[in-house]
């Protein structure tokens, strides 16, 4: 694992060690231009934060880099490999990027345990008692390992994002997106989700997260991204950022939500 | 001045008051005798047993489940064309449906029993008039289908597709996995009624012409209403549409209150 760190985009090939890479990157929704141009990357075993306001892009280059969203124009590439080459196996690549969504998108029609296998069968191919195995070691690690047979409605939604994170795990990804994992819970049941996120930080996951945890970032984060009108306004360590921000639209966002 | 409480009592009692009436009036003034020689004879309800079981009731099920079979597959291919990004598939997928949807199911069975044989002389539907039946009742179940379907497969929520995509699932698998289980959960009331419309629709069968192994409920009660000159056969195999029908809407319930405690 690399604990390089290069600040300016360079042209020619993917970064090397670079988890994701992602170069002059626009985005627009019919006319309206969500991404202007971002150049940006996550290097292997880094957690990387992304601030802003609502409708800054944030979300949007999220779910760019694992391509729920089709980048139109620029490049995305994830572990060296172009993720928004057309000819990719995007499939492939997905299976190896962990996505984590604000509303948990656990499918409700199947327990918890077979929310965390069926990908792993389906998709990795797995055997079911593998599957199953894999599976347990993931609820365990989020504390949920009673709940295995539960049903996602008869979960907290502490617990159902808890349960999402562990099903992004047992497809053992190299590299985890979370898309505003705090967002739709009760104040009181955040810190669970966080602390299973700081956990995994701790084991040397890749991250990328976009949040509005300022603490969380500043307390696991390795880089911390502000983003505004769809441009990265500033970028650098999250303590230095919060604490002497650069750029006179980063102070004003930070007065407000600090 | 009565109370708001004695009021809604007092309203009450002739609301059963009323119904009271109607029912001693049925009662006392119905001409009970004729009622039950012209439509419950004992010895004619006698006469229809076994058969009215063994061959109709029996083939009333064949009849519905195979074109419900059909129906429904051709229902989801119809949907997922609709949905399709394909514009040709859409297109045809609406004709399709526009246009069985739109036909009185006699005229589907007319048009595949005479049309089918005069454009193919050479070639026959196979299994005969279960063939055609099944054929024709799926067509028309299936375009009514469709809709439901596409409907229930929009109503699961976006998210649930982009975390399927997310996990690394192909399109199909996702729609397969978790899409159309979640979608087969809301249309399941609609699909209970195209079920019990379709056992119904089954009856015009009698166009093809059928053999008496071949009747089904509707046929085997106007032929024994024919022969006995007597309604009995009649209310016996309305009966036992019932018998389909009831039970049938008991079994979904129950399967709706499971779908609703797992969701």
């Amino acid at each position: 694992m690399t604990t390089e760190k290069r600040t300016s985009a360079t042209a020619g090939d993917a970064r090397h060690g670079a988890a994701i890479d992602v170069r002059d990157l626009h985005k627009y929704f019919g006319d309206n231009e969500v991404l202007k141009g971002i150049d940006f990357h996550v290097d292997n075993g880094q957690v990387v934060c992304v601030i802003g306001p609502s409708g800054s892009g944030k979300s949007t280059l999220l779910r760019c880099v694992n391509m729920l969203e089709t980048p139109t124009k620029g490049q995305i590439f994830v572990e060296g490999e172009e993720i928004t080459d057309p000819d990719a196996d995007v499939d492939r690549l997905r299976s190896r990027i962990g996505m984590v969504f604000q509303q948990f998108n656990l499918f409700p029609h199947m327990t918890v345990l077979r929310n965390l296998t069926i990908a792993q069968q389906r998709v990795k191919k797995r055997g079911r008692p593998e599957a199953v195995e894999v599976a347990r070691r993931n609820l365990a690690k989020v504390g949920l390992a009673d709940k295995e047979s539960a049903y996602p409605a008869h979960l907290s939604g502490g617990q159902m994002q808890r349960v999402a994170i562990a099903r992004a795990l047992s497809m053992d990804p190299d590299m985890m997106l979370f898309d505003e994992p705090t967002s739709a819970l009760d104040p009181e049941l955040v810190g669970d989700v966080l602390a299973v996120m700081k956990d995994l930080a701790a084991e040397g996951m890749t991250m990328m997260v976009v949040t509005h945890e300022m603490g969380f970032a500043r307390e696991v984060g390795d880089k911390l991204v502000f983003m505004d009108g769809g441009v990265i306004v500033e970028e650098g360590l999250p303590s230095e950022v919060l604490a002497n921000p650069q750029h006179e639209r980063t102070q004003s966002f930070l007065s407000k939500v600090l | 001045m009565a109370s708001p409480r004695q009021r809604a009592a007092r309203w009450r009692l002739v609301q059963y008051a009323v119904l009271a009436i109607v029912l001693v009036a049925a009662l006392l003034l119905a001409n009970w005798g004729e009622l039950k020689r012209a439509m419950f004879d004992p010895d004619i309800i006698r006469e229809q047993f076994p058969d009215v079981i063994t061959v109709a009731l029996k083939n009333t099920l064949i009849y519905t489940a195979c074109g419900f079979t059909f129906g429904l597959a051709l229902g989801l291919v119809l949907a997922l064309m609709r949905l399709s990004s394909v514009g040709p598939y859409r297109w045809i997928a609406t004709g399709v449906i526009e246009l069985f949807r739109g036909l009185p199911a006699l005229v589907v069975f007319l048009a595949l029993s005479v049309g089918v044989p005069l454009a193919f002389p050479d070639r026959e539907i196979p299994f005969g008039n279960l063939g055609t039946v099944t054929l024709a009742l799926g067509l028309v179940g299936g375009a009514y289908m469709a809709e439901t379907i596409r409907a229930g497969i929009q109503a699961v929520p976006k998210g649930q597709m982009e975390a399927a995509r997310s996990l690394g699932m192909s399109h199909a698998r996702a729609m397969l996995s978790v899409v159309i289980p979640q979608a087969f959960r809301v249309i399941l009331p609609p699909l209970t009624n195209e079920l019990i419309l379709l056992t119904k629709d089954s009856s015009l069968v009698y166009i093809l012409g059928l053999s008496y192994q071949e009747y089904e409920l509707t046929k085997f009660g106007r032929e024994g209403m024919n022969t006995a000159a007597n309604l009995t056969p009649i209310i016996v195999i309305g009966l036992c549409y019932l018998l389909i029908t009831v039970p049938l809407s008991i079994v979904v319930r129950r399967l709706e209150s499971r779908a609703e405690r797992a969701r």
